[in-house]
């Protein structure tokens, strides 16, 4: 009795065990799939799973071109799907079948995942379509490029472009920095102690990342051809030297300064930054919280030989090649990315800068203050170099050595030096591999 | 002696029936995966498209990499400030709350509020407390005369940062576990030790401490663990900076299976991790006498 007991007991939790782990599983490729199968094959509509990581707001802003799209026509039906881990969960679906239709896409990482054949080209559809390349920035094009062969389209375009106080430079007679000497100067002249303690920032050197910037505003380029560090050269020294001065000499600024300050808080809102590097994605948090901040925009001021450069990045739209529906995934992203009224949609629903030329000439971007120096910044500005062990190299490497020598730890030789090696060192460890 | 027997192996029976359940799900969730993971170690492994075996190339890269151990050193650094302040602050307030104080449950929740807060919630409010110009620490400081430092973004002061929050976060389960510990500990022994004319620190030093051995074994145990494997607190505070100096090898390890798809070298570098951690808690073993019966 007690025997059959612990037999059927065991049996039972095992059973449960089981169970508990197929049911998870099966959770896993939740039917995209069968779903949008079933739906192909009876003739009706296609069903198309469309994945993002936008929740809340952004949430919304998919819905309103999903549901724009799914009256727009008959034949195809887009669900959009919040995948909050969404790379991580792409990353499991692409292989075990459980892959969407269309796959919203933080560009840098195609050069990570092309080479891996788990995105579907889409030159074709642009040559059947007749879409010219020329409607798009080539750099954003590039971003979504490997050897040669196109994966998407690129969805928003941004760039750094330099924010100031209007206040605080009237206050102090000063017209916006078109140059690395104005910046100086003005950072300079924009910037209050109060003893030990740091008032007003005149400029924020909160963000190592830019080196890539300001790098080519000297004249150089962060990687060679053949896909090594260059940097540690004469444009490298200057832009230390550069920091150096604003650092050391002008004390513009001082480590740590904006950490953790909140939206509401922001050094910028509040006043106490003067001047800053920054990009589209933050206008909604300036004009929200900062009603009595009045800013303006200009694109980053030149270097020292008159170079002018800025950082592009933004988001593109996807196929993934395990989706059963690659053409109508193409219909759908054509009709967003690459349509001139759709694209202008998306642009005011979501306040992005569409990827797509022709949306831009719309006065709703030529007439606002707001939009008119990132569409001039967006001329000259370029994607980071798309070298799968780039981001790596920027962060582990570079930066890491950068902060050495912003806290006077480290000479510019030295800080030029073990940044290259190391970068090159991790570059070649995170290349391509086939 | 043929009951007794009998008994035992219906003990045994019921017993086996009680740990079915959680070594099923040991296996199924550790056993296995570890296993994948040592045979991962030793291929090329990218999550999409490549599984081939390639030997020991991974853990010849290793050696070479210079940045993992550095997150050693770094994790290492940070456990010899951490794990014997952890055993010495939770040791001291147990021994305080230990007492029939008017008051001392009352204590007793304050103290042990901070480990039910999130990591990352706990640690987004210490950014702000640690704030150079505008923190409660350096504001505190100030009134002393002392310029405090900007304590997450400076090189020497970062990893301290950190220690101070996994402190605050887990002395108060520590304490908790030594609490038990304490009212372990049979009193005749303290009565007996009296009539011998010991006083309060020989008490602490011949009885509560041998006592508190296997306690002590397992706070050290926990805390060397959780400082080797110190992943959100560090990413949320400095996101493994400045200058990498609070990068820690399990923030290396997802960086490098999840971003990079180098997952067959991420696993052999958490192979690395999972034996340096059995090699530290063998050590702490020794060193704690664990294995010894209590007197």
């Amino acid at each position: 009795m007690k025997k059959w007991l612990i037999t059927s007991l065991s049996l039972v939790m095992t059973a449960a065990l089981a169970s508990g782990c197929g049911g998870s599983s099966g959770n896993g490729d939740t039917s995209p799939n069968s779903e949008a199968g079933s739906g192909g094959t009876t003739g009706k509509k296609t069903e198309l799973v469309f994945w993002g990581d936008w929740g809340g707001e952004g949430q919304k802003q998919f819905q309103t071109m999903v549901d724009a799209f799914n009256q727009s026509q008959d034949k195809i039906h887009v669900k959009y799907v919040l995948q909050q881990d969404m790379i991580t969960k792409f990353l499991t679906a692409a292989t075990s079948g459980g892959a969407p239709d269309v796959l919203f896409w933080d560009r840098w990482r195609t050069s990570l995942y092309a080479p891996k054949n788990v995105l579907h080209p889409v030159d074709e559809y642009l040559a059947r379509d007749g879409i010219t390349k020329d409607d798009f920035y080539s750099e954003s094009l590039k971003e979504l490029s490997y050897n040669d062969k196109l994966y998407g389209l690129p969805l928003t375009v941004d760039a750094r472009a330099l924010f100031y106080n209007k206040k605080l430079l009237a206050e102090a007679g000063l017209q916006p920095p078109k140059t690395w000497d104005e910046l100086e100067a003005a950072a300079a002249k924009l910037t209050k102690w109060n003893g030990d303690k740091l008032e007003v920032a005149g400029f924020s050197m909160a963000d190592l990342g830019l080196f890539n910037m300001y790098l080519q505003q000297a004249g150089g380029t962060m990687l060679t051809e053949d896909g090594k560090t260059n940097f540690n050269n004469e444009q490298g020294k200057q832009v230390l030297e550069f920091w150096e001065r604003l650092m050391n000499k002008n004390k513009v600024y001082k480590v740590g300064f904006e950490l953790g300050l909140g939206e509401g808080q922001d050094a910028f809102v509040t006043g106490k930054v003067a001047m800053l590097y920054s990009g589209p994605w933050m206008l909604s948090t300036y004009n929200k919280y900062g009603k009595d901040l009045e800013y303006g925009i200009v694109p980053p001021p030149a270097g020292p030989n008159g170079d002018k450069a800025s950082v592009m990045g933004g988001f593109g739209l996807v196929i993934p090649e395990g989706s059963k529906h690659h053409d109508e995934a193409w219909e759908f992203i054509k009709w967003w990315t690459a349509n001139k009224d759709n694209a202008l949609l998306w642009a005011k629903t979501s306040l992005n800068l569409p990827g797509f030329k022709p949306s831009m000439e719309d006065p709703f971007f030529q007439d606002d203050p707001q939009w008119k120096p990132f569409l001039d910044t967006l001329e000259f500005a370029k994607i980071r170099p798309s070298h799968p062990g780039y981001s790596v190299m920027e962060t582990d490497a570079l930066a890491p050595n950068l902060q050495l020598h912003q806290q006077n730890k480290q000479s510019i030789e030295e800080t030029l030096k073990k940044a290259q090696e190391q970068g090159d060192k991790m570059l070649k460890d995170n290349e391509v591999v086939k | 002696m043929a009951s007794i027997r009998k008994l035992e192996k219906h003990q045994a029976k019921m017993a086996y029936l009680f740990i079915t359940p959680t070594v099923l799900l040991f296996a199924v969730f550790t056993v296995i995966p570890v296993i994948m993971a040592l045979y991962l170690s030793f291929t090329n492994y990218d999550v999409l498209s490549r599984n081939d075996w390639i030997g020991f190339d991974n853990y010849r890269r290793l050696i070479e990499d210079d940045l993992l151990w550095k997150t050693f050193r770094n994790v290492f650094l940070y456990a010899v400030i951490f794990v014997p302040l952890n055993i010495l602050i939770s040791l001291l307030l147990a021994t305080l709350l230990n007492r029939a104080w008017r008051g001392v449950k009352w204590f007793r929740t304050l103290y042990y509020l901070p480990t039910l807060t999130s990591a990352v919630a706990a640690a987004t409010v210490w950014i702000w407390l640690l704030h150079p110009e505008y923190g409660l620490v350096n504001g505190l400081l100030s009134y002393v005369g002392i310029t405090g430092p900007a304590w997450l973004s400076e090189t020497r002061t970062a990893m301290l940062s950190i220690v101070m929050l996994t402190l605050w976060q887990s002395v108060g389960s520590n304490m908790i576990i030594y609490l038990a510990g304490l009212q372990g500990v049979p009193d005749y022994l303290y009565e007996s030790a009296r009539l011998d004319g010991a006083n309060k620190l020989d008490c602490f030093r011949y009885i509560t401490w041998p006592q508190l051995r296997p306690t002590t074994f397992l706070v050290s145990t926990m805390a060397i663990i959780g400082a080797l494997q110190l992943f959100d607190q560090a990413f949320v505070l400095t996101q493994g900076g400045p200058a990498n100096v609070t990068k820690t090898p399990v923030y290396l390890i997802y960086q490098q299976g999840f971003n990079q798809l180098q997952m067959g070298y991420a696993s052999a570098q958490a192979f690395v991790l999972a034996v340096a951690i059995l090699i530290f808690s063998l050590i702490n073993m020794r060193i704690t006498k664990a294995e010894e019966p209590i007197v």
